[in-house]
């Protein structure tokens, strides 16, 4: 399976190259959307995705998409930073900045279970049900989520992580995530 | 949040990891890959690796760039040298997360304040080698290459500019003499975003974990000796 990682020039795509590197996945850059094939999408933490919206919006039944940090951020209807953006909407939600400005950097407890997950999320049929771990995070936006999407709420208030469908959003960094990354990366794809 | 062990590793323009002691003699360890890709085995939480320079003016974009093709799934920080002049050549598809800064503080805040636009405040730290001097605190600035008096502004500014810092015992540093945790009478930065580095021992790591420091990041220890980093956590 190849894997399209969106690159706009920014982000940190050669840790992304190496995250799925480390599960024998193959990936290419994609700078173009006609470059884009039917196979899943990462968004990293770019810094703007608007050549990428419709694209996104118009991706095929199934087609998975995973955001990263940022690229779960832009996931959101809307975000604060940079006085207000207009974003992707693939999920209902908005991103905001962490309460007083504060900043979230550092390890937490990771755990799911495919066979717990409530809602419909593509997960691929493998003898592997569950990662559990540790993951990194490292930002200063939050996302507020208002969808119905299998997510988990940290003890700080912020949402580790939003999967619905075909969408799977992370706050955190699973390309820095050590094992644990590489243990999600193979459950999802 | 867990409490972050983490390990510095120095870097010399010919891309080889060094080991320093007390902030003065160096010795050199091996290829920086190898260095970077044993710690990432050992499941360290958060890699610092940063050039010092001490006085000199080198453009260091080539040998951070250069690095670019480390395949290493930890949390990495790079610091030394950056500058307005290299800033954005060295951030153009990063293969790190933060920024160390430690000159630009006292002389180029205008570099913190584009890192910060670029990357985002949680990207910004700052290396800040200590010694204690007759009851007084010396920060050490890395291109005046000495250990100078500093103010309340200068920590004003530094709280301001800088989501975490690394609080470097330069005595102490590479040894195994213990960090001199008198340092924290004279700093006024949030305890719970200062990493401490020099001289660690198991009981200071304790000690650190009850203050509710954001953790430690250990020198030549981890490079050289068995160490268990999940023991520490």
């Amino acid at each position: 399976m190849l894997v399209n990682i969106i690159d706009v020039g920014l982000g940190n795509i050669a840790s992304i190259e190496h995250w799925v590197d480390s599960c024998q996945l193959s990936s290419k850059r994609v700078a173009n959307t006609s470059q884009l094939t039917n196979d899943p999408i990462i968004i990293p933490g770019v810094a703007s995705a608007g050549e990428y919206m419709d694209r996104l919006k118009r991706c095929q039944s199934g087609q998975k998409i995973i955001g990263i940090c940022l690229g779960f951020q832009i996931m959101m209807n809307s975000s604060e930073e940079d006085s207000g953006v207009r974003c992707l909407g693939l999920l209902d939600g908005t991103t905001k900045y962490i309460k007083d400005k504060n900043t979230h950097n550092g390890w937490e407890d990771f755990k799911i279970d495919t066979r717990e997950v409530k809602h419909n999320v593509f997960f691929p049929k493998k003898s592997t049900k569950k990662v559990d771990g540790r993951v990194y995070f490292n930002h200063e936006l939050m996302v507020e989520l208002e969808e119905d999407a299998s997510t988990h709420i940290l003890s700080n208030g912020i949402t580790s992580y939003a999967f619905k469908h075909n969408i799977f959003g992370m706050q955190f960094h699973p390309e820095k995530s050590q094992q644990t990354g590489q243990d999600l990366l193979k459950l999802i794809i | 949040m867990s409490f972050r062990i983490g390990a510095t590793v120095l870097l010399d323009c010919n891309r080889r990891a060094l080991q320093s002691y007390s902030f003065q003699t160096k010795r050199i360890l091996g290829c920086i890959k190898n260095v970077l890709s044993f710690l990432n085995d050992y499941e360290i939480d958060e890699i610092h690796l940063i050039i010092p320079l001490k006085g000199r003016s080198v453009d260091t974009s080539k040998i951070l760039i250069g690095l670019k093709d480390v395949s290493i799934s930890t949390p990495l920080s790079v610091g030394g040298g950056i500058n307005t002049e290299n800033l954005i050549e060295i951030t153009k598809d990063p293969y790190f997360e933060r920024l160390i800064f430690n000159s630009a503080i006292f002389d180029d805040n205008e570099v913190i304040k584009q890192a910060t636009l670029k990357m985002g405040h949680q990207a910004i730290m700052a290396s800040i080698p200590f010694i204690l001097q007759e009851n007084k605190i010396k920060i050490y600035h890395s291109k005046m290459n000495k250990f100078i008096d500093v103010s309340d502004k200068f920590w004003k500014k530094l709280n301001l500019m800088c989501n975490e810092i690394i609080l470097l015992d330069a005595d102490a540093e590479g040894g195994k003499e213990g960090f001199n945790f008198k340092v924290f009478q004279f700093v006024n930065f949030p305890i719970e975003r200062v990493l401490i580095s020099g001289g660690l021992t198991k009981l200071d790591i304790h000690k650190a974990k009850v203050m509710k420091l954001a953790g430690i990041s250990l020198d030549n220890v981890t490079l050289h000796s068995e160490f268990s980093i999940k023991g520490l956590r």
